[in-house]
């Protein structure tokens, strides 16, 4: 199973659940899978641009992006961008 | 029941309880923290807010227990074959029945039949055949007023910034351009075009068929034909013609309130937009009880010296006798007026930048 760790409001969107386990083959697979998915991905599912999202801290921007291959023991990190007031 | 104001801020939505003279108020512990609130509505029992984030993109969410609780609307979009995706909700309007309808950016209306739980697009608006001469304001290209007679369903008005207002009367079958008087005075090739106006609200009067209010970019309106003419109503007694938000009375139809903005004077071809904070540095609200034809200022117990802003769903009436009007500022402050603007309260203060009022009972 894989591991995702979920920001504050993404955590209480959740049900409160900051941590959760998912089976999955890729970041896509796993993301999907939550139930915040609507606020990850817009209609065209694509990750929203201010995501960064990393793979046992590393970005899958270095990786193969949402499409990152997962092997089922790692932890997802979810991290909202830096910006804003 | 209690009278309470819905304030939706930068941060979350906030609810002040008030006492039945509307005189005293309490602020509650905010509400979808985290969420920039553009407008929330409480209606049969359930809230509504139309929520939006800068991360994690806009939808609507509702409450059915008071707000302790939250359900999100999770499949809110626009269709691929339009090639536009969803970036702001802006208003969530209730309909007859289980109907709700809902403004969004850009250009967009949506429609539920189940009281929230799922949106569909409104096509026959967002595909409008005049689309491609609309142009967003400095918000947006944003859905915000929408408006639903008050007993024949089918009769359904829109306000669209800046494409103009549109009036359907089949139930959202089909729209028309309803914008004839109302001038776009930025437009130098077309003063008054058949749409691309910048309206900030429109309101229509529960109780006079046909009349509608509207505060534009470029004036102050009234329609007493559902939208065929619009009168521009201003160089009598409003210091400016610009500002975003207006208010009625649904026992008095000659009744409105608007704050002005800006200075300028529509009549000799300024164009405002320029200066968006209450005109001359007073928080002026100006009332007419004589459809439009003359104004006054009205602005007892408001402060004189007040440089401030108030954004088109921020202000709001209540449906008591006498009316009450409620207005914030994005700095923060709210006021309450229990007796048709006579005199004013504040009701709160150092809230974050308010977005939105509106007044429930519950």
């Amino acid at each position: 199973m894989v591991t995702v760790l979920l920001p504050g409001l993404l955590a209480d969107q959740a049900g409160g659940r900051k941590e959760l386990q998912v089976d999955a083959a890729t970041v896509r697979g796993a993301l999907e899978a939550l139930p915040v998915r609507d606020l990850l991905f817009d209609e065209r599912d694509e990750l929203r641009p201010l995501l960064n999202v990393y793979v046992d801290r590393e970005d899958i921007r270095s990786g193969d992006g949402i499409e990152t291959a997962l092997s089922g023991d790692e932890t997802i990190r979810v991290v909202a961008a830096i910006a804003g007031g | 029941m209690t009278p309470s104001i819905l304030v939706g801020t930068r941060k979350g939505l906030f609810v002040l309880r008030g006492d039945e003279g509307r005189r005293k108020w309490t602020v509650e512990e905010p509400l979808l923290p985290g969420w920039e609130v553009f407008h929330a509505v409480h209606h049969d029992g359930t809230l509504y807010a139309a929520a939006n984030n800068f991360v994690y993109g806009a939808t609507v969410q509702r409450s059915s227990d008071g707000g302790k609780t939250w359900e999100r609307s999770e499949a809110l979009g626009l269709p691929e074959e339009t090639g536009l995706t969803l970036e702001k909700t802006w208003h969530v309007e209730p309909g007859h029945g289980d109907t709700l309808w809902l403004g969004a950016a850009p250009g967009a209306l949506f429609r539920s039949a189940d009281r929230g739980e799922s949106w569909e697009p409104v096509m026959s608006l967002i595909q409008h055949e005049t689309r491609e001469r609309w142009n967003p304001g400095a918000g947006g290209m944003c859905t915000h007023s929408i408006q639903v007679h008050p007993t024949d369903p089918n009769t359904i008005y829109a306000g669209i910034s800046a494409a103009g207002v549109f009036r359907s009367e089949d139930d959202g079958a089909t729209w028309a351009p309803k914008n004839k008087g109302t001038a776009a005075d930025f437009n130098e090739e077309d003063r008054f075009p058949e749409v691309g106006q910048c309206v900030h609200k429109v309101l229509l009067h529960p109780e006079q068929e046909g009349r509608l209010w509207q505060q534009n970019h470029c004036g102050v309106y009234r329609t007493d034909d559902k939208g065929e003419n619009w009168e521009r109503l201003e160089d009598n007694g409003l210091p400016s013609s610009f500002g975003f938000p207006i208010a009625i009375n649904h026992l008095k139809p000659d009744m409105a309130f608007v704050i002005p903005e800006d200075s300028v004077r529509g009549s000799e071809g300024e164009v405002g937009g320029g200066d968006r904070v209450t005109t001359g540095g007073r928080l002026g609200v100006y009332r007419t009880d004589d459809g439009g034809r003359s104004w006054e200022l009205a602005s007892n117990g408001l402060p004189e010296q007040a440089w401030v802003e108030v954004l088109r769903e921020g202000m709001a009436s209540d449906r008591r006798d006498p009316v009450g009007i409620y207005f914030g500022t994005k700095s923060g402050a709210v006021y309450v007026s229990p007796d048709e603007g006579e005199e004013w309260i504040e009701a709160a203060r150092h809230l974050p930048a308010v977005l939105s009022v509106e007044v429930a009972e519950w």
